[in-house]
């Protein structure tokens, strides 16, 4: 069993998927085709979770192969407590958006599957990879299709210009990503041997730590390169405008997996612990100011998908500041919250798509009374919403709740700016609930509208009981994630 | 022993004649031409497999003429370039020329040009001699300008021009660089001339003598390459090219850089060191300025042309980084420039065949009825600016690091910010021509690709990323050669 590469299978099926699709003649057997592929990985991922061995703390599964062994680049996949939950939610979500899109693309539905199963694959990639120089293979490779799912399928009458701003941002973010790994490669190189020589290994360059003011500039860089995927309030304005422009079921993807928060979990704070901490007052202050700027935007919007990217940019803010804890507890909560949030920030978007889909708008003025005809979808987005702001009985509690631990325990200023923060999330969510989805119908369209179909109410199910299931039994996820926190806690403490 | 050295020298040579003699009926000719194309590339792979990269480069001498063909990895990896990129071009050729648009009134005049153009190019890549590598030259100069003769645009007269111009003065610095450097070879052996790279090397040149050859050589070559600010032809040239057989033998082939890595890295080591910061601070110079120019220009064309000199100031840092993974990512940098910018000129051409026009305003909206040669496009795009999982992305990180370790960290991320800058207007370009809404209400709608069209374009696709995801064996061709050229260059 252990000798079977099932990473390697899980992590090439959506690429050949990208060409299954084409078999598919028309778009009722393209989408079915789409959506096979995806549970078929989403089996052997429940498979992988069966298999995995929690109490081991480190990578688990891993495969290896040469790659470009003359510049001591491999093919090196693994999982741990912190990435694998990530992989069949992220199938789970992927799943939800092929539902999403089932009647709403109808233009040229081959390639949309194919791009949107090579997003699958590089996603799957970025959290699978242990090279450095692999994961930026996966980390970059998500922009080509992301760029034509925004620009061909988007909504919105700016998509290309959406489009284009979220590529060429990301290729900046790019830059100092690429810069940090080849920085940490040259220190842990042997000089003798050239470019030969260069560690792209990320367990290599786990086990020796660089000296502090190199991990200085490695931080900083990696912070940077992280901050501008999350995204971290600076460098934020694309999502808006993706979320806008951008097709719904798309940009759920986009606010439901915070890859940039991810990383900073996995590379950025473990890769360069000691200046991590040093600089936990800088971590913990973007996340009070992502907490506060995001709800209080999201406060003044008037259209459902803003306001919806602007609640990212608080979620972002809530795990950055439970990172900065630098506690188990606040670690912990971190990764629930961000677990959390690929269920609900995704799930929402994907209602708010569904919602677009029937009504052609969702803007606050030409929403009002949609419960009266979609009571399903209604109901599912304030379960979902309530999970997202940590309501007791929601997978959001047990996360929002050791996250709140841990920040009040370091940063005792900043978590309870956090609990005002949250308090201003209830605020913002609730009023748009009420103006949006309760009160008289204004719109004819709201009125003449269906509820949720069968599939659609089959992948909303999923996602409450998994909601549910988290909120009321989180010792099933913290068992899983639960050794590899200690450990990464752990590493932390200079020696 | 079968001497394929000088088989993959001739055989283009021959195949030009035998175009050329019997009055051929021109779809005759064209297959034929076609094939001969395919053989040479055969014979060329040939001298890939016989090749050992860890073993003594191959060499032989031709008879009667005193030109000694000689193989190392590096030569071996710009043949097989060479004759790949002669079979798209015919490829390429074909396509256009069923559809109407020919070159010129005599087809089998052009094919054979093409073909003996590829002779001269192997040519170049074949000899260690300095001489014979300037004779070369001017014969790729003399053919070039008769490739451009046969374009079918207004304009072509100033292109030519500026060609001879650029060009011409190019050679004859590059011409007298070389009779110094024999000169002076002579002068320290009792009268014995040589332009062998071999004797060259061993000789010692008079000092005084270093900076003014090291001027002569740089410039020749930086006008080919082209360097800013030395760069004036080539968006003429681009603009109004033959059906771009002709810029793509310019620029995909790289010749300057090949110069410079070949002849003055190896000859003038200590020059270089003294003169290198300079040459890489125009090059940065370029690549913000060639990608602020790229970004106004309104010409599909022009905006590549300009695409190229950016990309070649990227090349032109990483290789006077001076190292080995700094001389590995210049050959990496020229091959796949070469590939890419081969792919955007077909690609671009295959647009013009349908809408007669390249100006960006008028394009648009052919995303939906030319998907693959869309996604040939961009893809080739996205290799120039490096992404990752195309050939550019190992180039442009091997770049990186050997920067990094030449120059420190803040000139190379300025680099490679212009790099994304680059990533700016190609996107743009992208956008304008495939995906923007159609703006011209007369343009009727355009022919799909046709079974041809679409064998080149994902030709292209295969090529750009196979050698993108499966870079191992290139890298490994050519590393033992370049260890030797950088061993002239000590680690800083």
């Amino acid at each position: 069993m252990r000798d079977f590469p099932l990473l390697s299978l899980i992590l090439f099926l959506p690429f050949m998927g990208v060409f299954l699709v084409w078999l598919g003649r028309n778009l009722r057997w393209t989408r079915r085709l789409a959506l096979a592929t995806v549970a078929v990985d989403l089996l052997l991922a429940l498979l992988l979770l069966a298999g995995f061995e929690p109490a081991q703390t480190g990578f688990q599964f891993v495969e290896e192969g040469a790659w470009i062994p003359t510049l001591n680049i491999h093919y090196r996949v693994g999982v741990d407590g912190i990435s694998i939950l990530f992989i069949p939610l992220s199938m789970l979500l992927f799943a939800g958006v092929i539902l999403a899109s089932w009647t709403a693309v109808q233009v040229l539905p081959q390639l949309y599957y194919a791009f949107l199963l090579l997003l699958l694959g590089s996603t799957l990639g970025i959290f699978l990879a242990l090279d450095t120089l692999l994961f930026y293979l996966f980390w970059e490779l998500t922009l080509l299709p992301l760029y034509f799912l925004i620009s061909l399928w988007g909504i919105g009458p700016n998509r290309r210009y959406a489009a284009v701003k979220y590529v060429l941002l990301m290729l900046v973010g790019g830059v100092p990503l690429l810069f940090a790994f080849l920085l940490l490669a040259f220190h842990h190189a042997n000089p003798a041997a050239g470019s030969v020589g260069l560690v792209f290994d990320l367990n290599e360059l786990l086990r020796v730590p660089l000296s502090p003011s190199q991990q200085t500039s490695v931080f900083f860089l990696l912070l940077l390169g992280f901050a501008v995927k999350a995204p971290v309030v600076p460098f934020h304005t694309w999502l808006p405008v993706v979320a806008m422009e951008g097709p719904a079921a798309v940009v759920a993807l986009v606010t439901g997996l915070k890859l940039g928060a991810y990383g900073l979990l996995r590379f950025a704070i473990p890769l360069a612990p000691v200046a991590a901490q040093t600089f936990h007052w800088l971590l913990a202050g973007l996340g009070v100011v992502g907490i506060f700027y995001g709800a209080l935007a999201a406060l003044s919007q008037t259209n459902l998908r803003r306001m919806l990217a602007f609640s990212s940019l608080n979620h972002v803010g809530l795990v950055i500041l439970g990172i900065a804890a630098f506690n188990l507890q606040g670690v912990q909560g971190a990764l629930l919250q961000l677990l959390n949030f690929t269920l609900t920030a995704g799930g929402l978007f994907l209602l708010t798509g569904l919602l677009h889909h029937r009504i052609g708008s969702t803007d606050v003025i030409h929403l009002g009374g949609v419960f009266r005809t979609m009571p399903l979808l209604t109901a599912f987005f304030f379960l979902l919403g309530l999970a997202s702001l940590g309501i007791p009985g929601t997978s959001g509690f047990p996360a929002e709740h050791l996250l709140l631990i841990g920040a009040l325990q370091k940063h005792t200023g900043s978590g309870l700016a956090a609990l005002a923060g949250m308090v201003l999330g209830a605020a913002y969510f609730l009023t748009f609930y009420r103006r949006a989805f309760l009160g008289p119908v204004r719109n004819p369209v709201v009125a003449e509208t269906l509820d949720l179909t069968r599939h659609e109410l089959a992948l909303m199910m999923v996602f409450s009981i998994l909601v549910f299931l988290v909120g009321f039994a989180p010792r099933l996820v913290l068992e899983m994630i639960g050794p590899a926190t200690e450990h990464w806690v752990g590493q932390l403490v200079p020696p | 022993m079968i001497p394929l050295l000088t088989l993959a020298l001739l055989f283009p040579l021959v195949a030009a004649m035998l175009i050329r003699l019997p009055r051929l009926p021109d779809r005759w000719a064209l297959a034929l031409a076609q094939g001969l194309a395919l053989i040479e590339l055969g014979l060329t792979v040939r001298v890939y497999q016989r090749y050992q990269p860890e073993g003594p480069a191959l060499a032989e001498s031709l008879p009667f003429i005193p030109f000694h063909p000689e193989a190392d990895g590096l030569t071996v990896l710009f043949l097989l370039l060479t004759a790949l990129i002669t079979v798209l071009a015919l490829l390429h050729y074909r396509i256009l020329s069923v559809a109407g648009h020919r070159a010129d009134d005599h087809p089998t005049r052009f094919l054979a040009t093409v073909l003996a153009l590829e002779a001269v190019m192997q040519g170049l890549w074949l000899t260690r001699n300095l001489l014979w590598f300037v004779v070369l030259s001017g014969l790729e100069w003399w053919l070039v300008s008769a490739l451009l003769k046969c374009a079918p645009s207004p304009g072509k007269a100033l292109a030519i021009r500026r060609y001879r111009q650029f060009l011409g003065v190019s050679w004859l610095l590059l011409a007298s660089g070389t009779l110094l450097l024999g000169w002076s070879y002579a002068g320290n052996h009792g009268g014995r001339w040589s332009f062998d790279l071999a004797d060259l090397m061993l000789a010692r040149v008079d000092g005084r003598l270093h900076s003014l050859l090291f001027f002569l050589l740089f410039y020749g070559f930086a006008i080919r390459v082209p360097l800013f600010p030395l760069h004036g032809w080539l968006p003429v040239v681009a603009e109004q090219g033959a059906l771009t057989v002709a810029p793509v033998f310019l620029l995909g082939l790289k010749a300057g850089v090949y110069g410079l890595l070949r002849f003055v890295l190896p000859l003038l080591p200590e020059t270089v060191l003294s003169w290198h910061r300079y040459v890489v601070a125009f090059a940065v110079i370029g690549i913000f300025y060639s990608a602020l120019l790229a970004l106004l220009q309104s010409n599909l064309r022009r905006l590549l042309a300009y695409a190229v000199v950016s990309h070649s100031s990227v090349l032109i840092v990483g290789l006077f980084s001076l190292g080995q993974a700094a001389f590995q990512s210049a050959v990496m940098l020229s091959v796949n420039f070469g590939l890419a910018i081969t792919g955007l000129f077909f690609m671009s051409d295959l647009v013009l065949r349908r809408t007669g026009t390249l100006i960006l305003a008028d394009l648009g909206g052919l995303f939906d009825r030319l998907r693959v040669i869309a996604l040939a496009f961009l893809v080739a795009g996205l290799s120039i600016i490096g992404m990752p999982g195309t050939p550019g992305f190992d180039a442009v990180h091997l770049m990186l690091e050997a920067s990094i370790v030449r120059f420190g960290g803040l000139l190379t991320i300025v680099a490679a910010i212009g790099n994304v800058a680059a990533a700016g207007f190609l996107l743009r370009a992208f956008q304008k021509a495939f995906l923007a809404p159609v703006t011209a209400e007369h343009r009727p709608d355009v022919e799909r690709a046709t079974p041809r069209e679409w064998l080149l374009a994902v030709l292209m696709i295969v090529l750009l990323l196979g050698v993108g995801f499966y870079s191992e064996p290139w890298i490994n061709l050519t590393a033992r050669t370049l260890e030797g050229m950088s061993g002239h260059y000590p680690h800083p």
